[in-house]
């Protein structure tokens, strides 16, 4: 069976199934991030240590996940684009930077509001925060180089070599609490299990979710405005209904 | 109890404006290449 | 300009690594020496800035001490950074960069031969005034030599890193700042274990650590990003 693998590389054919999906993720973002707030602000226990300010973590450690994931799959989008020369997979990778870029921000943001009553900092240059900054503006200099040409295939291919440059920076932020001695604590959660008290793990792990399918929504927006925006000259766009 | 709410309140307060932020700057990015198709359009019509 | 008309080798249908960087090496090496400026300029850069701090943060010479690996490391880092945009922005307007990919040389022999042209024109000299500027913040003798290891192996990583992004943001609008943007985040690691090598032998540690694993990235580096900055070059020719 001949697989059209290509299909949705069309960008009219994506553009109405991003159309359809990105409400549907919306909704299954606002779910579970409703879930896991319940789970964390009124279900999870207070803190021995830390007391109640540690709830924190229910949106610093989904936003880290995510600004790392983030990061990866507009790689990866960068490698397809430049692998196949589509220019659907390199409009995807431009998507997901600002949302990645969001995130990483929440990050560094939550992070300091945590460090602040249990360090006593807002700001420390730890091996994991330095990176994570690092990170942000590995964001912001891929949507800077992305505009930064007249010819937008040129911005595109450009940024995707940038971003898989960029790649080596997300094993320094994952790994840095094990090869430095650092402020930040090790995992906690691992694929193997976890040491956290079980409606902890859960409301890290569906605001997580809530977070991964918002990021979806997100992204699946956007590219359908960067769609409109580039190819505004066809015949597809001009008849549709605005 | 008291001060700590200051940096929840931080942390979640700050989150949420982002996240609304994010869907307004959608909605606004959406409406503006909307506003150029139809722009262009007419200006093609004119012809 | 006419070096390039005269030494590229027409009759050879087959080309060599060797070739192509042994060519790309000397001319740039040949350039630089006839246009001294740049290089001048650069290392006055540093020898500057890095005698800036004293006069501003006080001569205390324990706090000098302190800093001084850190100062040196982030003058080297940003005056390796103000050489950049000449390394292909010449090349790139009068058309012998276009000339060079198509070449039956293998591009990385050229772009290799151009990145360690750019290290023997800045990194080189940085790495050897760093101990006259290392005993300006009164580091002792194996802090300056720990320094200047790590100079001479983080320096060409600058240059590698330097030059991707070089390449990356040939004939882009925003000019130096999107360079700064694109290559200071990239040099971070880079800083941190260099300037920490000598910190690390200034408070009795060994800095084996730390040069290690600036070897290491100097490795990966080298393997990877003329690669990178071939293909950089490539989307900028079309």
């Amino acid at each position: 069976m001949k697989i059209p693998w290509f299909y949705f590389a069309s960008p009219p054919t994506f553009y109405r199934l991003a159309g359809w999906m990105a409400p549907a993720f919306f909704a299954l973002a606002a779910l579970l991030g409703a879930a896991g707030l319940y789970t964390g602000l009124v279900v999870a226990p207070t803190d021995a240590q830390q007391g109640e300010v540690y709830r924190i973590i229910f949106i610093h450690v989904p936003a880290s996940w995510m600004s790392m994931f983030i990061y990866f799959v507009m790689a990866c989008y960068g490698a397809v684009s430049l692998t196949f020369n589509t220019r659907l997979a390199a409009m995807m990778a431009r998507a997901l930077a600002p949302t990645g870029a969001m995130f990483t921000f929440v990050a560094l943001w939550t992070g300091s509001f945590w460090g602040r009553p249990t360090w006593g900092t807002y700001w420390v240059w730890d091996a994991r925060i330095t990176s994570e900054l690092v990170l942000l503006f590995l964001y912001f200099g891929f949507i800077a180089l992305a505009n930064a040409f007249e010819d937008p295939r040129r911005g595109d291919r450009a940024a995707a070599l940038l971003a898989l440059i960029g790649l080596v920076n997300l094993p320094i932020i994952y790994f840095s609490v094990l090869w430095w001695n650092t402020l930040h604590q090790g995992s906690s959660v691992k694929f193997t299990g976890s040491t956290m008290h079980v409606a902890m793990l859960w409301g890290m792990l569906l605001v997580a979710l809530s977070f991964w399918m918002y990021s979806i929504g997100a992204s699946l927006t956007r590219v359908r405005a960067i769609i409109l925006e580039r190819e505004r000259r066809t015949h597809w766009v001009r008849g549709l209904a605005t | 109890m008291k001060p700590h709410e200051f940096y929840l309140w931080m942390s979640y307060g700050m989150t949420a404006v982002a996240l609304l932020a994010e869907i307004v700057a959608l909605r606004m990015r959406r409406a503006r290449s909307l506003k150029r198709i139809e722009e262009e359009r007419d200006l093609e019509a004119q012809d | 300009m006419n070096v390039a008309a005269e030494r590229l080798p027409a009759e050879e249908p087959a080309g060599s690594f060797a070739a192509a960087f042994a060519w790309a090496f000397s001319r740039d090496v040949r350039l630089t020496i006839r246009h001294p400026g740049e290089t001048l300029l650069v290392v006055a850069f540093f020898v500057l800035v890095a005698s800036l701090f004293p006069l501003g943060v006080g001569a205390e010479p324990q706090l000098l001490q302190r800093i001084g690996p850190g100062v040196i490391w982030v003058c080297a880092l940003l005056a390796a950074f103000l050489s950049l945009p000449g390394m292909f922005a010449s090349d790139y307007a009068d058309g012998s960069l276009e000339q060079m990919t198509l070449s039956p040389h293998p591009m990385s022999g050229w772009a290799c031969g151009k990145i360690a042209a750019h290290w023997f024109a800045t990194g080189l000299p940085l790495t050897v005034l760093s101990p006259l500027l290392g005993l300006q913040y009164g580091l002792s003798g194996d802090t300056l030599g720990a320094l200047a290891a790590a100079l001479v192996l983080g320096t060409p990583v600058l240059s590698l890193l330097g030059a991707a992004c070089t390449a990356l943001a040939l004939g882009a609008r925003g000019g130096g700042m999107l360079l700064a943007l694109l290559a200071l985040p990239l040099f971070v690691p880079v800083l941190v274990f260099g300037a920490g090598a000598a910190e690390a032998q200034a408070s009795g540690l060994s800095a084996a650590p730390h040069l290690s694993i600036l070897a290491a990235g100097l490795i990966v580096a080298a393997m990877g990003l003329p690669a990178a900055v071939c293909a950089a070059v490539r989307i900028a020719m079309d």
